[in-house]
């Protein structure tokens, strides 16, 4: 048994050494290039402090990509995660849903940017749409597995009692599924400002645009300061997540499960 | 306690609510659950199934309800055939209120909510798709909830609840459907002696003022006596034996294939357990 293990340990290593020569992935470049991030650090220290309000207007522009992103994907996303949950649908109307589901989530959201940049031109809307895009793929899937997972009882209990299937949802399908439903806008709102912040990177708007071009004209100092403004943000929300989560989600489970 | 109605002589067909002529079920084709089981539950009554763990009595609910068909054999639930893919009787399922043993409540939701669920039938889809519910509506469901005893804690969420007040609510979702019959599968076997019994007095209590025919699946032979005009024993899947009680008298004693010893070494087992 342990030798088998031995062997498996070595075969993956030895897969990582030849797909890294494969790509082309040589340590010793790292090592010379080292020196490369002093300078980078230093420039870095060089804030230019006067760029603090572009950085906090781009930012906000940011957010608003995301949120909008966020809330219209989730709206769209919701229904169609009923349609494709197995307990509630036939096959006929389950299997297509996921199919169209499986094929959003094939696009990362910045090939969707590119996409809606060719679609809708440069700017903040090719990047809400890609958002949106992104979060319908995401939320629906999360959402259906969740709505799978309802306890069976209650379904049965209610079913047995001869309600439509409408109220069904509404009264045991949604409220069972609604933690996990929270839970899951909160974590994509977080990852969705995260990837607004670089959907700049092919003009679909925010932050990311001018973190690539002063990048691109080695300006780290300038660099430096949208990246800190996207950090700060990223930590605030990270805050005020973890109150909601504990304010609405963690009690509503309390009563399912105890998780440490 | 106890609702009596009619003789309990078995030639009283017309007055059962429940009919059921050599009824056999399986899951998969092979191992039946229940087998050749004759069954006529009156009116009003107060049935008891009785049996040990896996012995069928379970299925024998869901069959009363339409959630499972019979392979064999014919079941008549007030002169319909319970099958819950067919519409008309679809439409006959609110008058069936059906506690399932893991009682099936939204933990999420309040306790109103909850019982407010057993009105579902009579609202439009608008209606229930925001919530709104009749004025009379909500009278009715607060009235039964000060029926089960549980006035004052209406807006609790259920996850709050204690497993005794968790089956209370159950029971009122049960009540505000204005059922005929109450189907429930083990409802106090979990609980203890005296919350047991209170359980059982709210059920009794309904039963009478509301004048329901109560079928009930207990796994304790001592409580469905205790309880029931008529008591069914089911053993493996089939039955040996129905009794009819009042009061303490035992007024009726109908037993299948088996000899008396047999159905004596039964219960000192059922006890033992």
């Amino acid at each position: 048994m342990n030798q088998k293990n031995n062997l498996i340990i070595g075969l993956i290593i030895a897969c990582v050494v030849v797909m890294s020569v494969n790509v082309d992935a040589d340590p010793r470049d790292f090592a010379e290039g080292l020196p490369n991030i002093g300078i980078m650090l230093k420039e870095i220290t060089e804030v230019d402090s006067s760029l603090f309000v572009t950085a906090f207007w781009s930012m906000l522009e940011t957010i608003q990509i995301a949120f909008i992103g966020t809330v219209v994907g989730v709206a769209i996303a919701l229904p169609l995660s009923l349609l494709a949950a197995r307990n509630l649908n036939n096959k006929f109307v389950y299997v297509p849903v996921r199919a169209l589901l499986a094929a959003i989530r094939t696009f990362p959201s910045i090939l969707w940017a590119i996409l809606f940049v060719i679609i809708v031109g440069l700017g903040p809307f090719a990047g809400v749409l890609a958002i949106i895009m992104y979060t319908v793929g995401f939320i629906a899937k999360l959402q259906y597995e969740a709505i799978e997972a309802v306890d069976a009882d209650p379904m049965d209990a209610v079913g047995a009692i001869g309600v439509s299937k409408l109220q069904l949802i509404r009264f045991v399908v949604l409220p069972e599924s609604a933690s996990h439903l929270l839970s899951q806008i909160l974590y994509i709102f977080d990852y969705n400002i995260r990837q607004t912040s670089i959907l700049g990177l092919v003009g679909a708007g925010g932050i990311g645009f001018y973190i690539i071009n002063y990048i691109k004209f080695f300006e780290y100092g300038k660099a430096a300061v949208f990246m800190l403004v996207v950090l700060a943000t990223v930590l605030i929300i990270e805050w005020v997540s973890v109150r909601v989560r504990d304010k609405y989600i963690v009690k509503s489970q309390r009563g399912k499960q105890i998780k440490a | 306690m106890q609702e009596q109605k009619g003789s309990p002589s078995p030639s009283i067909s017309t007055l059962s609510i429940v009919q059921m002529n050599d009824v056999s079920a399986s899951y998969d084709s092979k191992n039946y659950v229940l087998k050749n089981v004759k069954m006529s539950i009156t009116r009003g009554s107060n049935y008891a199934i009785v049996g040990q763990s896996g012995s069928g009595k379970s299925s024998l609910l869901k069959l009363i309800n339409g959630m499972m068909n019979p392979s064999q054999g014919k079941i008549l639930v007030d002169y319909k055939i319970p099958n819950i893919s067919d519409k008309k009787f679809k439409s006959f399922m609110h008058k069936i209120g059906y506690i399932p043993q893991n009682l099936g409540l939204i933990k999420n939701s309040t306790v109103l909510e909850n019982i407010l669920i057993g009105a579902l039938p009579r609202v439009s889809g608008l209606n229930s798709f925001f919530k709104k519910f009749s004025d009379l509506e909500i009278d009715n469901a607060k009235k039964i909830l000060k029926l089960v005893g549980l006035q004052g804690k209406a807006e609790r969420k259920v996850y709050m609840l204690s497993g005794g007040e968790k089956r209370r609510v159950a029971i009122a979702r049960a009540l505000v459907q204005k059922p005929d019959i109450i189907l429930a599968d083990e409802i106090v076997s979990e609980l203890d002696h005296v919350t047991a019994r209170e359980i059982m007095d709210v059920l009794a209590e309904a039963q009478a003022t509301m004048k329901l025919t109560a079928i009930m699946v207990h796994h304790d032979l001592q409580l469905a006596l205790e309880y029931a005009d008529r008591v069914a024993v089911i053993k493996e899947g089939e039955k040996v034996l129905e009794i009819g009680v009042e009061g303490d008298k035992i007024v009726d004693f109908q037993s299948g294939n088996y000899t008396q010893r047999e159905i004596l070494e039964m219960f000192t087992n059922e006890s033992e357990e």
